[in-house]
């Protein structure tokens, strides 16, 4: 999604973001690097990293973005779950674009990957 | 008044939770309102379980025995318990073979789907009081009456742990599910209990996008992210939590 939406707008991004390279996540994407910080400490749950890093997003960015952050990120420690509780497959494990991203990300390393990969 | 939350919060966002809070102390298909707070608590201690994060830590979650952590007024089998507490704290290492387990121990796999439906959507509106440095809404109060036990007929096994409706599925009593091209297999997910699916929806709506939203690759009405800030959001949770799908 976050390639599809860099190609729709034609920005130049690097998906290490989502891995976790602060540098990465700040190219092309306006408080990447904060977004990123606060999407890490909300999954990791670790109150003093969530409010030193939903503090510095608000100063940046404003009340709005934080609320709006805080949503993606909490819908995301649901959807993960529903995938892997039920062991639901990826839905087009074929798709060039998905293998590409799967690849660059190291993806297959993940346990989950086994309800996908067999 | 639950979730009353400061005006900066869109309305959506706490109108969405008390809409859910509303179903949640309600019986279900497979649990009474009683024990769907009881899962729902469960789901708070997961967070807190010293057993959780010894399991987490280890190679195999079997290897650590002990007890989870369980609030006293919760009255749940404890297979039942386990499995919220897996899926809480260590989702990504559940496996056919554990849900067949719980199966056989008495735990049906309808019963599981409601119970991962729970789960999830209450987790998902905790986490974002903790995103937001709030208290957790007080779990509403259960509510009497008995579950009814529906089955969607047309729920074949092959996707995943749990038989679900097939894409082409979504007719009768669950044609409102999704349209006659089918779906993701997240949406499907816990479609052998159609009400956990109907009751997260709403709430998806409100912290990510709507399913019409989701065709905006560049800037989704209502919200102050773009999409790209928002899929980084989401890809950086998802490979926090090791979620290949």
């Amino acid at each position: 999604m976050l390639r599809v939406s860099a190609q729709t707008t034609q920005t130049d991004i690097d998906i290490h973001g989502v891995t976790g390279n602060a540098n990465a996540a700040d190219q092309g994407i306006t408080h990447g690097r904060l977004l990123m910080a606060f999407a890490e400490a909300v999954a990791s749950r670790d109150t003093s990293e969530i409010q030193s890093s939903r503090e510095a997003l608000r100063l940046a960015a404003g009340d709005a973005v934080v609320v709006d952050a805080a949503g993606v990120a909490a819908n995301f420690q649901r959807m993960v779950r529903i995938a892997d509780s039920v062991g639901i497959p990826v839905d087009d494990l074929e798709n060039d674009f998905g293998k590409e991203t799967r690849a660059t990300l190291s993806l297959d390393e993940f346990h989950s990957a086994r309800n996908s990969l067999g | 008044m639950a979730f009353d939350f400061p005006k900066y919060i869109r309305q959506d966002i706490p109108d969405a939770y008390r809409e859910y809070w509303l179903k949640l102390g309600q019986p279900g298909s497979w649990w009474s309102g009683a024990e769907r707070i009881d899962i729902a608590q469960a789901s708070r201690d997961a967070v807190i379980c010293e057993l959780c994060v010894q399991r987490r830590s280890a190679l195999s979650p079997n290897a650590v025995k002990g007890e989870h952590l369980i609030s006293s007024s919760i009255n749940l089998p404890l297979e039942a318990i386990d499995a919220v507490h897996r899926i809480v704290t260590d989702q990504s290492r559940i496996s056919a073979g554990y849900v067949d387990q719980n199966e056989a121990a008495g735990l049906s796999k309808a019963a599981y789907v409601e119970l991962v439906g729970i789960v999830v959507t209450v987790l998902s509106i905790d986490e974002f009081h903790r995103a937001m440095g709030m208290s957790l809404e007080r779990l509403p109060d259960a509510q009497s009456g008995e579950p009814d036990q529906y089955l969607p007929v047309q729920a074949k096994e092959g996707t995943g742990f749990v038989p679900m409706i097939p894409q082409d599925g979504a007719t009768g009593k669950e044609a409102d599910l999704w349209g006659p091209r089918g779906t993701a297999n997240v949406i499907r997910a816990l479609s052998l209990a159609p009400n956990a699916l109907r009751d997260w929806i709403p709430v998806g709506n409100a912290q990510y996008l709507t399913f019409e939203g989701m065709g905006n690759f560049d800037k989704p009405e209502g919200r102050s992210l773009n999409r790209m800030q928002i899929e980084l959001i989401a890809g950086r949770v998802s490979s926090m939590n090791e979620c290949f799908y």
